[in-house]
């Protein structure tokens, strides 16, 4: 057995490795910092471009205050909970009276809803396909592998609202626009998600489908997709949630569901019928957000214990 | 019978396998010893292609192995099974669906993607499963076995393939003396009673000299012994561990208990097909 206690050059061990632990310590030392003086040098230049000064916040202040205050529906104690009167009308004040429109805004609403449920399958089905494609240890070839992860950054690149603008040209007004924009950036955002969970999957079963004369496809489906399914499922549940909000937006450009009808308030009316769709939305988002929490939650305990 | 005509495999700037010729016939057991890093797994895997010979040639029954492309390679990696040192299962489906993997290869691709194997599978499956007494725990999640266990899954897995040769790539190294025992014996089983040709990687010469027929010793990329286990003299084996041979000796020495039964207790029920 060699004699560990000495190297070649007769040198101490332990200087030897003290000074290469020095000149390493010296190292990072500059490269902090250098990034440390980076960053403040970016801090103070967005800070000067944004004028972000605490006079201008304090000052807006009460001007928030004023919009919410055109808003606000104003209720009168006699009427509040008063039906229709002779001529089928809810009296001014009443609850019935801000919230006239509830079934069209329930409609709506409905609607959002299923069209974030929509783009949720279509995009986790594109973005299965594609993380396959993209993850480094399955693509069938390099080359394919770069452009579907340059595909994958495009698709969750460029805003939603963005893809919606150019398909409602494409396919006219309504909920299909807004399920294709939002199908693309979701099947973006998840397939980079997805493909990350590939790379950390075990080879092994890969290599036990390839050794059983398994076709690329089988070995993603018996060697990866198992292992990877918890995961792809709580990234599209978590997906979903996003793809309510996102659903609730598209529709300002004309894409479905209850953005248009939000817009349409806001720019014509200006008065209490915002806060009345406002509010079924943030009650609706809580609601999905719950839901698929404990959804979710539910999935991950029950993985956690096999 | 398989032939090996200067096979190589050359890595970056190491060359792993050198040129190999050997031919092994139609049904022997081979075991392929020798230290870690002596090119035992490449030559192994170069034969069902997991590893990509850089030259020479391999042929099984004068069909071109190293040529296969496509459809056809898949099919030849069906009729050269393989068990891996860490089984290489799917460790979150069932045990069934482990074994019915094996039948891939004769499926089309909506009935392999939707997961449908049909009920002559099934029972094939279970029949190969019960061989080596693992029926019991057919609808078990895998990973829930204990390794022993996993090894006797896969080589049933590998039976359903129906191959011609069956491929062991140190198949007992991650296991106890007796559960490595159980899975010797059932190669050994499957190897006399179905007459398939298995080629194996032994760590330990102990096991080889038990089981197999021929013994192949490598020592950096090069055979440098072929011959049976009784010409397998302690200085031949001395001169293919090189720097390791103590170590391979006193593992032998520990696993003494790995003597094979004269009638293997896996091996009773046959596979009918």
């Amino acid at each position: 057995m060699a004699d560990l206690s000495q190297n070649p050059g007769g040198q101490d061990p332990v200087a030897l490795f003290e000074r290469h632990r020095a000149q390493l310590i010296r190292d990072r030392m500059t490269a902090n910092i250098l990034l440390a003086v980076l960053f403040f040098a970016f801090l103070a230049w967005s800070i000067w471009i944004a004028n972000f000064t605490p006079e201008r916040l304090a000052q807006g202040v009460p001007r928030i205050f004023e919009y919410f205050g055109t808003v606000m529906p104003s209720f009168s104690m006699d009427v509040l909970l008063d039906g229709r009167n002779a001529e089928g009308r809810f009296p001014p004040g009443s609850i019935g009276f801000w919230y006239n429109d509830f079934w069209k805004y329930i409609t709506l609403i409905w609607e959002t809803i299923l069209m974030a449920l929509t783009a949720t399958l279509l995009g986790t089905g594109l973005a299965v396909i594609l993380s396959f494609l993209a993850a480094r240890n399955t693509t069938p070839h390099p080359v394919v592998g770069t452009f579907a992860r340059r595909f994958l950054e495009f698709c969750r690149g460029v805003p939603e609202i963005l893809f919606a603008l150019v398909l409602v040209f494409w396919v006219g007004i309504g909920p299909l626009a807004g399920v294709l924009a939002i199908t693309i950036h979701a099947a973006g955002a998840l397939g980079k998600l997805f493909s990350e969970v590939v790379e950390n999957a075990s080879m092994r079963p890969v290599d036990g489908m390839k050794a059983v004369g398994g076709s690329w496809f089988e070995q993603m489906r018996y060697g990866i997709l198992p292992q990877v399914m918890p995961n792809f499922t709580s990234y599209a549940l978590w997906r979903f949630e996003i793809n309510v909000r996102a659903s609730a937006v598209v529709g300002f450009v004309g894409a479905g569901g209850i953005g248009a009808e939000l817009s349409h308030v806001i720019s014509f009316f200006s008065d209490d019928r915002v806060t009345a769709v406002l509010l079924l939305v943030v009650l609706l988002v809580t609601a999905i957000d719950l839901l698929s929490e404990r959804a979710r939650h539910a999935l991950i305990g029950k993985e956690a214990l096999k | 019978m398989l032939e090996f005509k200067g096979l190589t495999k050359q890595f970056r700037d190491t060359i792993a396998v050198k040129p190999a010729t050997l031919t092994i016939p139609d049904g022997q057991m081979v075991g392929i010893i020798g230290r870690s890093g002596a090119g035992k797994s490449t030559l192994l895997r170069m034969i069902n292609r997991l590893n990509e010979p850089s030259g020479g040639q391999m042929l099984f029954h004068g069909r071109d192995i190293t040529a296969l492309k496509g459809r056809e390679l898949r099919q030849w990696r069906n009729e050269c099974a393989m068990v891996f040192q860490q089984f290489n299962l799917v460790g979150r489906l069932d045990v069934l669906t482990n074994v019915m993997s094996g039948r891939l290869f004769h499926h089309g691709f909506i009935s392999s993607m939707a997961g449908m194997f049909s009920a002559k599978e099934r029972a094939f499956a279970i029949r190969a499963l019960d061989r080596l007494g693992m029926a019991h725990v057919a609808l078990q999640q895998t990973d829930t076995l204990s390794g022993g266990q996993m090894q006797r899954v896969a080589i049933a897995r590998a039976l359903v393939q129906e191959p011609r040769i069956m491929l062991a790539d140190e198949p007992i190294a991650s296991l106890d003396p007796l559960n490595a025992k159980v899975v010797m014996d059932a190669l050994r089983a499957i190897n006399q009673e179905d007459g398939l040709t298995v080629v194996c990687n032994l760590h330990t010469l102990d096991t080889a000299r038990q089981y197999c027929d021929r013994i192949i010793g490598m020592q950096d990329g090069v055979i440098v012994f072929d011959g049976t286990a009784k010409q397998l003299t302690d200085k031949a084996a001395r001169e293919i561990y090189g720097a390791e041979a103590e170590e391979a000796f006193s593992e032998a020495m520990t696993s003494t208990t790995l003597r094979p039964s004269d009638k293997p207790e896996a091996a009773t029920p046959r596979v009918v097909n």
